[in-house]
């Protein structure tokens, strides 16, 4: 539960290695904080790496999955809420692929299914069972790239935006059962994952998307970009004329 | 059954759960025997608790404004009360009787139900002790939908004694027997004394509850935070003549502070509450007859104070620590100093016996409530601090303003909770009681 100072008692943290995900962890406020589960192919990983952010009374609990194993999410949303009542859920799974071609055959299943298919269906389980204890918030990563459709990274950025479409859908459903959905847009972060890109205007690193995104869920807005500025950026990607936005978003 | 969002008297959290208000009591127990719902059921009165004790989030909360009746017992000074009956009416109706309830809070909007689920307190505590000393028989819905008479001695004396103080997680309180005292005049006598710092106030609350029904005082919790206020003493007036009259619909009237709300926004800040406690402390002092109301409840002259704090709302802070804790007064005073945190509100008093109800609040020793804007900065991890530090010192917070303590403070604070659990569960196998509070704090 949450207390007065909207502070929460229990988190889950589902890509428990992303670092946006430990950085909105480490943003969040920690004195009320009981439990936080720690969902992820290494939940050791992720656990050490939290046991160094959070404090020592909080209750660390590692679930291993795999997201694209879909059948098993129903057990491990079960599994969220077997101590109580789960106040976040922070959903931060999502991969770029390997290729070097972003946009290759080779990469598009993955991320298409880590991405959108697991991110989305576990955004499903988790708030119908947050609607059942009648409070919760889900904090979902999108991204910057599902503004439009980019040349470089065009897979990569419908992924989310099919992510961002379902979470505003549900989070128009959701209201007044007190559970929400906040959507983080972040543009290009400085993380392992991004690493081997060239970096783009408007670089943020982690931590400061993470106090980016806790600002969200205090204030309960339902979408954010990360860095702020971005939100202007976007209006204006979407207003360029095609031929324009094409020879701008190829990257060199 | 409407969803509707509900919040404590602060509103700092907001709670949607399905509203009962239930026409019988058929009704309600046919309700209560075959409710199924992991989320439970808990009842409320007229909200007065500050924080998350009667939010059900998820889960059902059954309004007792039904439970309305008042049947006094001729020449005994007993009266069976609905548990949906505020104090003030029963100080009305008890009244024009000659009669009144021994331990009355600051406020009269507080439910029969509601005052023996926190066994609340009044003025009068260094005499009386807490509300259930004038309890003498609870009738109670359990969560079986069945219903069954409790009284504070013999074999349903522990089932009495849990639910006293028991936040609405033992059952539903339907009705009390509640054992008034005679009252001839509706005033009291109030004499009320200037001091200028907090060895003092300590010193005349001590010294005046020897002679006083009635002591409590108000404390500046602004400018330099050295412990300055009034203290007002009072006791039940004996004469016949010359009485101002009680007059009951005050409230109705409603004045209002100096401080707008506009549009959720608050306005209370350090300029605005300085100005108006600087105002309250050099107000003419009382001396001489009062009524019994405004003497009680001065603050229901004003109507939805609450809202004056803005969207946020506010947390009230009440503890108890024992008496040779003195210094831990001074500390609270200049850590609220430190933070910044003014507030309009802030009231001590001296405690007497405590009940022996395991969840009671009330114990020897002095009792302080502030009231805070929650919005300062590292407010949650200094109130946590004073938490730990109470606990060190045998104190403890009044778990029905509460809305912030941290769960593993609770079995330290109240180290009788483990016995209150056991009777509980006992008294309700299933776990259907339940509040938003009772999870947060782990208390079943
Ligand atoms: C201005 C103000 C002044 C106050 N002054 C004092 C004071 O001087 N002394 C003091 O002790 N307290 C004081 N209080 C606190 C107040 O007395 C308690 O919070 C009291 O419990 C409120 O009663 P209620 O009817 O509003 O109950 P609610 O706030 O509706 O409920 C409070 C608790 O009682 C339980 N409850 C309510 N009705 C029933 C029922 N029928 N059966 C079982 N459980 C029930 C609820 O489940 C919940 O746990 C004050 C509060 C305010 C706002």
């Amino acid at each position: 539960m949450l207390n007065a100072f909207h502070s929460p008692q229990s988190v889950a943290l589902i890509g428990a290695t992303s670092e946006i995900g430990q950085s909105i962890l480490k943003a969040l406020p920690q004195d009320n904080l009981e439990n936080c589960f720690i969902v992820a192919r290494d939940p050791k990983r992720g656990a050490k790496a939290l046991a160094e952010i959070l404090p020592d009374r909080t209750k660390l609990t590692k679930v291993g999955f795999h997201a694209e194993k879909t059948q098993s999410h129903q057990g491990i949303v079960d599994q969220l809420f077997a101590d109580g009542d789960l106040d976040i859920a922070i959903i931060a799974i999502g991969v770029l692929g390997n290729n070097p071609d972003l946009n290759a055959a080779a990469n598009a299943l993955e991320v298409m299914n880590v991405n959108y298919v697991a991110s989305a269906h576990l955004m499903l389980l988790i708030a119908e069972r947050m609607k059942l204890q009648g409070h919760g918030q889900i904090e979902i990563i999108s991204s910057f790239a599902q503004t439009r459709p980019r040349v470089d990274n065009f897979v990569y950025g419908s992924s989310k935006a099919g992510l961002d479409f379902m979470a505003r859908g549900l989070n128009d459903q959701l209201e007044g059962t007190g559970v929400s959905i906040c959507i983080l847009r972040p543009g290009f972060v400085r993380t392992r994952m991004t690493k081997f890109l060239p970096e783009a205007p408007f670089t943020v690193n982690s931590d400061a998307v993470g106090k980016l995104a806790v600002k969200l869920l205090k204030d309960g807005q339902p979408i954010g970009y990360a860095p702020s500025i971005l939100k202007w950026l976007a209006l204006i990607f979407t207003l360029l004329p095609k031929n324009v936005f094409r020879k701008i978003s190829k990257r060199k | 059954m409407e969803n509707i969002e509900s919040t404590g008297w602060g509103r700092t959290l907001r709670s949607n759960s399905l509203e009962f208000q239930p026409r019988s009591l058929e009704e309600l127990q046919d309700f209560v025997g075959t409710h199924e719902s992991p989320r439970g059921v808990i009842a409320h009165g007229l909200r007065r608790s500050y924080g998350d004790s009667s939010l059900n989030i998820g889960g059902v909360s059954v309004d007792a404004a039904f439970l309305s009746d008042l049947t006094f017992q001729q020449g005994t000074g007993m009266v069976t009360a609905g548990a949906g009956v505020s104090i003030g009416t029963l100080e009305k109706a008890s009244l024009a009787r000659g009669l009144f309830p021994p331990v009355v809070p600051g406020t009269g909007l507080v439910s029969i139900g509601g005052a023996i689920a926190a066994d609340i307190h009044g003025k009068s505590h260094h005499i009386t002790g807490s509300f259930s000393s004038c309890v003498k028989r609870i009738h109670l819905l359990y969560a079986d939908g069945e219903i069954r008479d409790l009284f504070p001695e013999g074999p349903t004396a522990n089932h009495f004694w849990a639910t006293v103080g028991g936040l609405g997680l033992t059952g539903m309180i339907l009705e009390a027997d509640l054992q008034l005292i005679e009252m001839k005049q509706a005033s009291v006598v109030v004499e009320e004394t200037r001091v200028n710092n907090l060895d003092e106030m300590l010193t005349l609350l001590s010294a005046s509850d020897k002679g006083f029904q009635h002591t409590v005082a108000w404390i500046d919790l602004s400018g330099d935070f050295r412990g300055r206020g009034v203290v007002g003493k009072g006791n039940y007036s004996t004469q016949t003549s010359a009485v101002e009259k009680s007059s009951p619909d005050k409230s109705k009237d409603g004045i209002s502070l100096p401080f707008p709300n506009i549009a959720g926004i608050s306005f209370i800040n350090k300029y605005t509450v300085r100005a108006f406690n600087e105002m309250w402390f050099r107000k003419p002092l009382a001396k001489g007859i009062s009524s019994i109301d405004s003497f009680m409840h001065p603050l229901d002259r004003i109507q939805n104070w609450n809202r004056i704090y803005g969207r946020r709302g506010f947390l009230q802070y009440q503890f108890v620590v024992p008496e040779g804790n003195e210094d831990f007064l001074a500390h609270v005073l200049a850590t609220m100093k430190d933070l910044g945190a003014v507030s309009f509100l802030g009231v001590l008093k001296r405690f007497g016996e405590g009940s022996p109800a395991p969840l009671s609040f009330p114990k020897p020793g002095w009792t302080l409530a502030l009231d805070i804007p929650p919005q300062l900065g590292n407010l949650e991890q200094a109130l946590n601090s004073l938490d730990s530090q109470l606990c060190a010192r045998d104190g403890r917070i009044y778990l029905v303003k509460d809305a912030r303590l941290k769960p593993e403070f609770v079995p330290l604070m109240y180290p009788r909770l483990e016995e209150w659990r056991t009777i509980r569960n006992n008294m309700d196998p299933r776990g259907m009681w339940q509040s938003d509070q009772s999870r947060r704090l782990k208390l079943c």
